[in-house]
């Protein structure tokens, strides 16, 4: 049994990148019928640790250090390897109204049931544009957690590939030697490797309370 | 040869139908119609129907377009009261050029009875759906207030002004934060511009901003300088003379229609309610161009054209086959016109002349900067030519200060680095160019009726209009119409049409009665009628039954629709 119980482990970090938490595998494990092969065993193991919380699936090696959240520290770099989940995302190159505004024409079924959009009319059509170019598919915001439940905001510094308001919140991510500054992770493709997962619950959580979130947003600015 | 003024006939209920209180509205649906002439075209019929006794043929030279068949069949009808034997024929010309005209003669053809078709069905449609409605809803207001004026269909228009208002209304600013990076170089002071624009976390930026100090720094990582133009105007449609119209000569869509409309009874220009944007290949254009070089003020510029300048229009997309786009036909003294009249010959002549000329050309310079991991950039414009521009006051392209000598991944040290900080603003209340885009786009009316939906809902007092002052940037300093400016007639919703739309909206007609779907939907289905896939009949029926169960949604509800307009009842009312 514990035998097995080492070979599952060693694959789900070989295929993630992540050491599962041993007594939590250990629980999984005994759920499972012991003729099942090794081979469906680990896709199990590996749907569900993607699928529940880091603070319950992952060992607890590797943790941001306490002080984290500290604006005084301009900028310093974390050691190694960090596991860590995405418990909510926003865009912050995006009014939160205009956002709110997309949520609502979506809420009232323009784009997505086949009902007709007004169609919003370009009044210039000629000369090429000279205005200058805006970066496309916005700036990210993202909460994260670590293994302990540790808290920390990380910026998109840089495009990662996976990270947009379409992802899924759950998401475990691995931050590989990243930078903070003033208490915010920088993400960046070099130091940010996507691993995947959704926890459904917390998923369904902050989609719920987008709209409300942004407006609180908004009612909380400057203060 | 004699001519007609618009259709002959109109569609009436019969008389007993005429009445407001005569019967319930849901009796429109299917009371009987009467197609007669009309009272006052009594004279022109019976002048057909007098010369074609005299006469073997009949040659119809009426607009080719849907109308124009539609108005052709009436003469038909009339003319054959006189004659029996009358042999019937049509032209088809989309042009008065003199070949042109010529061809359409000898190649005469017959009227084409499913555009006739189409236009009845249109005519049954609007005349029964516009009366059962607006009556409804009268009755339902009268309950209330004031009634309403009378006659035929909602202004569909109404709630796109509506949507704005509340996007104004409901509006709350936020703040953003950007980076700006000034750079002085041969005492010219550069401002670069931040890749991310904007950002809406003060954190974020700091942060950002730190790393920029920190890198001291910059580089150049890419230098552009490109040939650049801007385009010539393409050839001037009725919605697009309406909507420069109440932009740059600052009057409503149906006054410059009015106006229009009397520049060509009096051959000045052509025929102003056209879709085409593209000059048909036969007209002599220079001809054109050559009757305008008379003139003080673009007389030279015409001439120059003419001396090698010319140059072919561009081609838009649309051609409705009937009309050429709106040109000056003869010239005339723009000292012999009244103020408006001028100001519209003048930007019909003008925008005719800028079509025939070269686009603008420039040079366009970028320098794109990298400073700690953020990039920046500068850009700069030459105008080299300005061709059209010369004619065409209503467009603005002009230089800006030019750009310093950058090489490629030099570094520097930048003059200066700031954190800007700044505030959305609402989107300004919908101006009528912005109206007539969107009634364009979305299909509600046609060229031609689109100026009278307008002039409508502000008779209703369903929008009112205001001449505010332009609010500024758009909420999206991108928006680049704000920078032409000035002040545009703004359209703001009623209490009255405000409580109007809330009340279909509460009791869930929107979808079906103030959005402007199945009027799209009715335009396709005339395209099929003329294309001979559906017949008139079906067609009527089938949309009257669409409509009659909206319309019996809304009588159920009636007394919901009152209850909601209480509550936001118009001050004055009793």
């Amino acid at each position: 049994m514990s035998s097995q119980l080492s070979q599952v482990a060693d694959q789900l970090t070989s295929s993630t990148g992540l050491q599962p938490n041993r007594q939590w595998l250990q629980t999984l494990l005994t759920t499972q019928r012991s003729s099942t092969p090794l081979q469906a065993l680990v896709q199990t193991a590996r749907f569900r640790f993607l699928a529940c919380d880091i603070t319950e699936s992952v060992a607890r090696d590797a943790c941001l250090p306490s002080d984290i959240n500290d604006p005084q520290v301009k900028e310093r770099k974390l050691r190694g390897r960090i596991a860590v989940q995405v418990m909510g995302i926003e865009d912050i190159s995006k009014s939160r109204w205009e956002q709110i505004e997309a949520l609502e024409a979506i809420e009232r079924g323009e784009g997505t049931k086949g009902r007709e959009i007004i169609r919003v009319a370009a009044t210039d059509d000629s000369a090429e544009s000279t205005a200058a170019p805006v970066l496309k598919g916005g700036v990210h915001k993202l909460l994260l957690q670590d293994v302990a439940g540790n808290r920390v905001y990380g910026l998109e510094l840089k495009p990662v590939e996976g990270i947009s308001l379409g992802m899924s919140i759950g998401c475990k991510l691995i931050l590989s030697e990243a930078v903070v500054a003033r208490g915010i992770v920088m993400l960046a493709p070099s130091t940010t490797i996507l691993v995947g997962g959704k926890v459904e619950g917390i998923h369904k959580a902050w989609k719920q309370n987008r709209k409300a979130d942004l407006r609180k947003g908004i009612e909380e600015q400057g203060r | 040869m004699t001519s007609v003024l618009g259709h002959l006939n109109e569609l009436e209920f019969a008389q007993e139908y005429r009445k407001w209180s005569s019967c319930p509205p849901r009796a429109l649906f299917d009371a009987p119609v009467i197609d007669a002439v009309a009272a006052d075209k009594k004279p022109i019929a019976q002048n057909i129907t007098q010369q074609a006794r005299y006469c073997s043929a009949l040659f119809i030279w009426t607009d080719c377009d849907r109308e124009g068949e539609h108005i052709g069949s009436e003469i038909r009808k009339v003319a054959l009261q006189g004659n029996h034997s009358l042999e019937v024929k049509r032209a088809r010309f989309s042009n008065t050029e003199r070949a042109h005209v010529i061809r359409a003669a000898q190649q005469a053809i017959t009227l084409d009875d499913k555009q006739v078709d189409a236009v009845a069905a249109r005519q049954e449609l609007d005349l029964r759906l516009g009366a059962a409605f607006t009556r409804f809803t009268t009755f339902t207001l009268q309950a209330l207030g004031p009634p309403l004026t009378k006659n035929d269909a909602n202004g569909r228009s109404v709630p796109i002004s509506y949507d704005r208002y509340f996007k104004v209304r409901n509006f709350i600013p936020e703040e953003f934060w950007s980076i700006k990076v000034l750079h002085k170089r041969d005492s010219i002071d550069v401002a670069f511009s931040w890749r991310r624009h904007r950002l809406f976390d003060r954190a974020a930026v700091v942060i950002l901003f730190e790393k920029c100090l920190r890198a001291r720094i910059a580089k150049v990582i890419k230098l552009q300088k490109k040939p650049t133009s801007k385009w010539r105007p393409l050839p001037l449609t009725t919605v697009e003379l309406q909507k420069l119209g109440s932009m740059f000569l600052r009057m409503g869509s149906s006054r410059v229609m009015d106006i229009a409309e009397k520049l060509y009874q009096k051959g000045f220009i052509s025929y102003p309610r056209t879709e085409t944007d593209q000059f048909d290949r036969g007209i002599d254009l220079r001809k054109l161009v050559e009757k305008q070089t008379q003139d003080h003020a673009w007389g030279p510029y015409a001439q120059g054209l003419l001396a090698g300048a010319f140059k072919q229009p561009r081609s838009g997309r649309y051609n409705d086959q009937a009309h050429p786009p709106i040109h000056p036909v003869s010239y005339v003294s723009p000292a012999s016109l009244d103020d408006d009249f001028r100001r519209v010959y003048e930007f019909v002549v003008r925008r005719f002349l800028a079509c025939c000329s070269d686009d603008a050309k420039g040079e366009s310079n970028t320098v794109d900067i990298q400073y700690g991991d953020e990039e920046f950039h500068a850009s700069g414009l030459i105008v080299l030519e300005r061709n059209y521009l010369d004619v065409y006051p209503y467009d603005k392209w002009t230089s800006s200060q030019p750009l310093p000598q950058f090489r490629l991944h030099e570094t520097f040290e930048p003059s200066e680095a700031m954190i800007t900080d700044g505030q959305t603003t609402a989107p300004g209340y919908l101006t009528e160019p912005e109206l007539i885009s969107l009634m364009d786009a979305n299909g509600i009316g046609t060229d031609a009726t689109m100026a009278d939906h307008i002039k409508k809902i502000q008779e209703r007092e369903y929008v009112m209009t205001r001449s505010g002052p332009r609010a500024g940037a758009q909420q999206d300093d991108r928006n680049t119409q704000a920078a032409r400016g000035g002040s545009v007639q703004q359209f703001i919703p009623t209490t009255l049409g405000v409580a109007l739309i809330e009340g279909y909206g509460n009791i869930g007609l929107e979808t079906s009665l103030d959005k402007p779907f199945l009027r799209k939907d009715m335009e396709a289905k005339m395209r099929q009628i003329c294309a001979g896939t559906k017949t008139r009949h079906n067609f009527v029926q089938e949309t009257l039954e669409q409509y009659l169960e909206v319309f019996m949604t809304a009588n159920q509800r009636q007394q919901e629709l009152v209850k909601v307009i209480r509550l936001s009842k118009p001050s004055g009312w009793v």
